[in-house]
């Protein structure tokens, strides 16, 4: 009898039948990224059309919270990573081919105008939040901050740098912005051996939903009420557009290949269906969609609701991305 | 009573409420309900934090067997959500919709939550003795005509009735 050994990819432990190497982390990861990325494309949009002053929220508060939050989603990341002492590594290659690295280095691009943009406009920060909220706690932590900056040797020097090309800076930020925004969801589709994620519609999907987010939590937190209005109707637009890439990303799967019908069934039928088209089209994006038009029709609506709904519809939605993607495969062959 | 022009009417309320069970029955096969849909939550975490002990316990098993489908998966829970999404259209067309605290006037905030938590155990506790709330049980079971939703009826709001003699400081 002869025996014949077959060696076959498929043996592979958590890479077949289903991959499971990405947990939540990585879900987290992403929705930091995308709400980070659109905190800081409305701060300089705004800023640029000349409305630091009248849209003091968007501008120069919320940006605050984009650093911390990148922060925060690298710091899991690494934590995620199997060898994290090496995660430096990163730093020290450029792989054109490879998303990851291109988004490892606008990560650490964008970090700098960032954070030089808190901190440029901390004081004004301050002095909002000592009006509109003096039992704010944050606001001991920022005086702190801010008086240490003034004594630090070449940080000044840099800030009044920072602050004579502003304008420059805001347009480089802008762009940078829109790559980590993209960059989130490219991250997921340039797996060609995920049929789920392997759709050039992720990048605009995942860019949008980072940036309804990010409008929806500066509405939550601005107090002025036409600026409110404003993201009411921006977050509007933005969802559309979402469901409108929604739409177009199951039909694009269902008029491919078998490989990607079989990943549209996921959603459509599948064990995912259920979660996908009530909490996150549902509850995600069509109950907050329909609470902003009855508020710009003259209902009084607290805004916390819908801006919570749509954060947790984002977040939720790259969860299941994550989740289902790995779910997907090319299983017949 | 100014504020009751923006509530709906009761007895319409009553029957929108008798049509929208009759098309629970039809379309899900099971009537309406809140508790369960509590207890599929907490099915569910109990399940993922330990599936060997769901399996065994009494109050858990029925629901973890099938272990290719989630207990979170069930009508109550879409059901519920349908509740509160309704609730806050509903609320905000009537303009009603605020964050507050509803209580008696001599009480603080403080006490009512208290009180409110205790009663919610005391109702959690006997809704799952009575295999079903107020929805789930009386409603759902007097509208098949189950002996148990009428004896849940008298239980449930006569029981009431009797309670809140010794609970009226709350409230005045």
């Amino acid at each position: 009898m002869e025996e014949v050994l077959y060696v076959s990819g498929k043996a592979l432990p958590h890479i077949t039948p289903h991959l499971e190497v990405w947990g939540s982390v990585i879900a987290l990861y992403l929705f930091f990224g995308g709400l980070a990325a659109g905190l800081l494309f409305f701060a300089n949009f705004f800023y640029l059309k000349g409305k630091a002053d009248s849209m003091p929220m968007s501008v120069k508060v919320a940006p605050i919270i984009a650093p911390i939050i990148i922060i925060l989603g690298s710091m899991i990341l690494v934590y995620d990573l199997h060898h994290w002492m090496y995660f430096w590594q990163l730093f020290l290659h450029v792989r054109m081919e490879s998303p990851m690295s291109w988004g490892a280095w606008t990560l650490s691009a964008i970090m700098i105008p960032a954070i030089l943009w808190s901190l440029s406009y901390l004081e004004d920060t301050i002095e909002y939040l000592q009006n509109r909220n003096p039992k704010c706690k944050l606001i001991g932590l920022f005086i702190w901050a801010n008086n240490l900056i003034k004594k630090l040797p070449v940080l000044p020097w840099i800030m009044v740098l920072f602050n004579k090309n502003k304008k420059l800076i805001a347009y480089l930020t802008i762009y940078l912005s829109i790559v980590l925004g993209v960059y989130t969801g490219i991250l997921l589709s340039a797996f060609n051996a995920r049929p789920l994620w392997n759709s050039a519609i992720l990048g605009p999907l995942f860019l949008t939903s980072g940036v309804s987010t990010a409008a929806a939590l500066i509405m939550w937190l601005s107090n002025d009420h036409s600026e409110r209005k404003m993201y009411s109707k921006i977050d509007l637009f933005l969802i559309a557009v979402e469901l409108f890439f929604i739409i177009h990303l199951f039909m694009g799967m269902l008029s491919g290949g078998v490989a990607q019908v079989e990943a549209a069934q996921l959603f459509l039928g599948g064990p995912y269906t259920a979660m996908f088209w009530v909490l996150i089209v549902g509850m995600g994006l069509v109950v907050p969609a329909i609470l902003e038009i009855m508020e710009l029709s003259g209902f009084h609506i607290p805004i916390g609701i819908p801006a919570f709904l749509i954060l947790m519809g984002g977040l939720l939605f790259r969860f299941i991305m994550v989740y289902a993607g790995q779910a997907s495969g090319f299983n017949i062959l | 009573m100014e504020r009751s022009k923006t509530y709906m009417n009761s007895y319409l309320a009553g029957i929108l409420i008798g049509v929208f069970m009759i098309g629970a029955y039809y379309f899900s096969g099971e009537g309406l309900g809140a508790s369960g849909a509590l207890k599929a939550v907490v099915v569910t975490a109990v399940n993922d934090v330990n599936h060997e002990y769901a399996k065994e316990a009494h109050f858990f098993k029925a629901r973890v067997q099938n272990e290719e489908e989630s207990p979170i998966k069930s009508w109550l829970i879409f059901e519920i959500l349908g509740v509160i999404a309704g609730a806050i259209i509903s609320a905000a067309i009537a303009g009603r919709l605020k964050f507050e605290i509803g209580k008696g006037p001599n009480i603080s905030s403080r006490t009512r939550l208290i009180f409110a938590l205790i009663g919610g155990i005391f109702f959690g506790v006997g809704s799952q003795l009575g295999r079903g709330c107020t929805s789930g049980m009386v409603m759902s079971g007097m509208g098949v005509l189950s002996l148990s939703g009428f004896i849940g009826l008298i239980a449930i709001f006569g029981g009431g009735y009797i309670i809140a003699y010794f609970f009226r400081k709350l409230w005045l």
